[in-house]
């Protein structure tokens, strides 16, 4: 017995630019929030962006992920322009990328093993059988298999955030945005998610753009980490964390990485 | 994914050996090719096998999607009871399946719940719900017997703001209900009583059904829907965000503190619509005999004859009891609220449901109970 089949992306395809952002100012009513992103996000990076509250990091995630247009600027996002493009080319780039939300977002009406299968019956023509199996497998790989036929409100948030990476995953998508994902969490169960996250880029060389401030996750997982400053209205450090943490010229940024309050490094 | 990708295959070898199904996979086992994948082992799988071997050595690239065909087989045997043996991977595609295949159980195949089984199981869930309903009642009894004796028990803004959004809120929605089913009562009944000469009996007619059983029932059933929905939204999205437990820690008693307001407030409000209601069903009706050549006042006159002091009290308090269902309902669905965004929007229907059953059945019950009395 033999079966040919059709088929379409590798896991294994050369490391490029995933997210090209150039000119890129965002903000609300016209007013910029941060003005001149230019940013180059690779395939299969593990990406922070990082800065404080309100300088515009969510406000970027939503231009990142297509909700929201910049004011100006261009963002190639899996090798289409999203600025500027019209409502069904959007639909079609968003299947490329999946995204965890920072509370989950999970649709509280319905199991995790459904959750997970809704992109699968919306967007593919796999049989009933078939979507069950690869939902299982996916709340699998998030350790979250024995708990498929729970529903959100039954399992903890962290379980809950394993779930909605789960969701991301589900049609294997090359790019997964993840919206403060350490928020709310134990020690523990933040390790244990940032492990998560770094076994699927390995392993899928999927690549991962996190919003987050959560310096421990961000030196322990981050491969390059770009700092957003609301102040100064711009893209303020873009690198190693642990570089950045050591050799940055800015004060600010050092600042940041090394949890230190305004007032010592003032009398400093 | 990218369009430039190129065209991925995948081929399924299945050899039968006795009882043993060896599947080698070769090619793509990706997301697109996994359904076919699926399609090709349906029917070796028929044979219910005791044991898979599944070689993966021939497969060139795997995604997370194409995991699903190792799960797959994993649980597909572990339900049967037989083996499941892997081979052809190494470093991190293994490491993606192990980390795939924890936990998966498909636990055993359960059979559906027999007759007797289902007939307890409700027999039990009615037992639950009557059971609560005794408890709340008594809770909100005790409650009430102490605002009796120490009246600064009661929240009075809320109740008065209660007064306010459930009582003088409805007044134009219970008034045009009430004007219109009077109307409609003295349609349908006119040409009937006008064959035997009885035209200005259709306002007996109109009186009796109106101040005795359908204006305080049109002005519950709107309660129902208004009320009884708002106050088991209100009070379930405060159990789902909290706001309860934050309550009992301050050491407040929520049915002290948000149940008996709404419940007094309707119970103020509710004999009051339904006197308006049926004042305008009473109107309703002259509206429509009017034209008919019945004069306002041989229409009052029939009205007054028609109406015994009986029958008004009859209709207030049914009015009473229907406020207390429907509110106590509302609000007993808010508490029992279970957790997660979709229990608020079940919550609200069952109040709603809930209510409306509830008054009917009060309404029969009360209905044969004055009937008796001769009222």
């Amino acid at each position: 017995m033999a079966t040919t089949l059709p088929s379409s992306r590798t896991v294994d395809a050369p490391r490029g630019v995933a997210i090209a952002l150039r000119g890129v100012a965002i903000g609300y009513n016209g007013e910029a929030i941060i003005e001149e992103i230019d940013l180059d996000i690779h395939q299969g990076e593990i990406f922070f962006i990082g800065g404080g509250s309100g300088s515009g990091k969510t406000t970027l995630l939503a231009s990142l992920i297509t909700l929201r247009q910049p004011l100006r600027g261009s963002i190639v996002l899996d090798g289409i322009e999203v600025v500027g493009a019209d409502e069904d080319a959007l639909s079609a780039v968003r299947r490329r990328f999946g995204m965890m939300y920072q509370l989950g977002a999970l649709f509280g009406g319905m199991t995790l093993l459904e959750n997970v299968r809704i992109p699968l019956e919306e967007f593919t023509t796999l049989s009933n059988d078939a979507m069950d199996g690869v939902a299982h497998a996916k709340l699998g790989l998030v350790g979250l298999a024995a708990h498929a036929h729970k529903l959100p409100s039954e399992i903890s948030g962290g379980m809950q955030k394993r779930a909605a990476i789960a969701r991301a995953l589900a049609l294997d998508p090359s790019i997964i945005f993840l919206d403060e994902p350490s928020a709310g969490l134990d020690p523990v169960t933040s390790a244990d998610l940032d492990a998560l996250i770094v076994a699927l880029n390995h392993m899928l060389g999927t690549t991962f753009v996190v919003i987050s401030h959560e310096l421990a996750s961000i030196y322990s997982i981050g491969h390059r980490l770009a700092m957003l400053d609301g102040a100064r209205k711009r893209l303020v450090a873009l690198g190693s964390p642990a570089e950045l943490r050591e050799h940055s010229p800015d004060p600010w940024v050092r600042r940041f990485l090394t949890r230190t309050a305004s007032a010592s490094q003032g009398a400093a | 994914m990218t369009d430039a990708a190129p065209q991925a295959r995948a081929e399924v070898r299945v050899g039968v050996r006795g009882d043993q199904l060896s599947i080698a996979i070769e090619g793509a086992l990706v997301l697109e090719t996994v359904g076919a994948v699926y399609e090709s082992l349906a029917a070796p799988l028929r044979r219910a096998p005791r044991g898979v071997a599944l070689d993966l050595s021939g497969v060139t690239r795997l995604d997370a999607s194409g995991v699903a065909i190792p799960v797959h087989l994993f649980r597909y045997t572990k339900a049967a009871g037989g083996t499941f043996a892997l081979s052809g991977v190494s470093g991190e595609r293994q490491l993606l399946i192990d980390l795939a295949l924890r936990g998966q159980d498909p636990g055993p195949r359960k059979a559906p719940p027999g007759a007797v089984r289902v007939v307890g199981a409700w027999a039990g869930d009615i037992w639950t719900i009557l059971t609560d309903l005794l408890r709340f009642s008594g809770e909100v009894s005790i409650i009430a017997l102490q605002i009796v004796r120490r009246p600064r028990l009661l929240r009075w803004k809320d109740t008065v703001a209660a007064v306010a959004r459930h009582g003088a809120d409805a007044v134009p929605v219970v008034g045009l209900l009430g004007l219109l089913v009077g109307a409609i009562i003295a349609f349908q009944t006119y040409d009937p009583m006008a064959k035997y000469g009885a035209k200005l009996q259709v306002a007996d007619v109109v009186a009796v059904s109106i101040v005795r059983e359908l204006g305080p029932l049109i002005t519950a059933i709107i309660l129902a829907g208004r009320s009884g929905s708002a106050f088991a939204a209100e009070i379930g999205t405060m159990k789902v965000t909290q706001e309860l437990d934050a309550l009992r820690t301050f050491g407040l008693d929520p049915v002290r503190f948000l149940v008996v307001p709404r419940m007094l407030a309707t119970l103020l409000v509710t004999p009051l619509l339904s006197v308006y209601a049926s004042i305008l069903g009473v109107l309703g009706g002259f509206l429509v005999l009017g034209p008919k050549g019945i004069t306002f006042m041989q229409y009052a006159l029939e009205v007054r004859a028609a109406l015994t002091i009986g029958g008004y009290m009859q209709g207030l308090g049914k009015a009473a009891v229907f406020a207390l269902l429907v509110s106590g309902i509302g609000c007993l669905a808010g508490l029992r609220t279970g957790q997660g965004p979709s229990a608020v929007g079940r919550a609200a229907t069952r109040a709603v449901v809930a209510g409306i059953v509830a008054i009917v059945v009060a309404d029969s019950v009360l209905g044969s109970f004055f009937y008796t009395l001769g009222i």
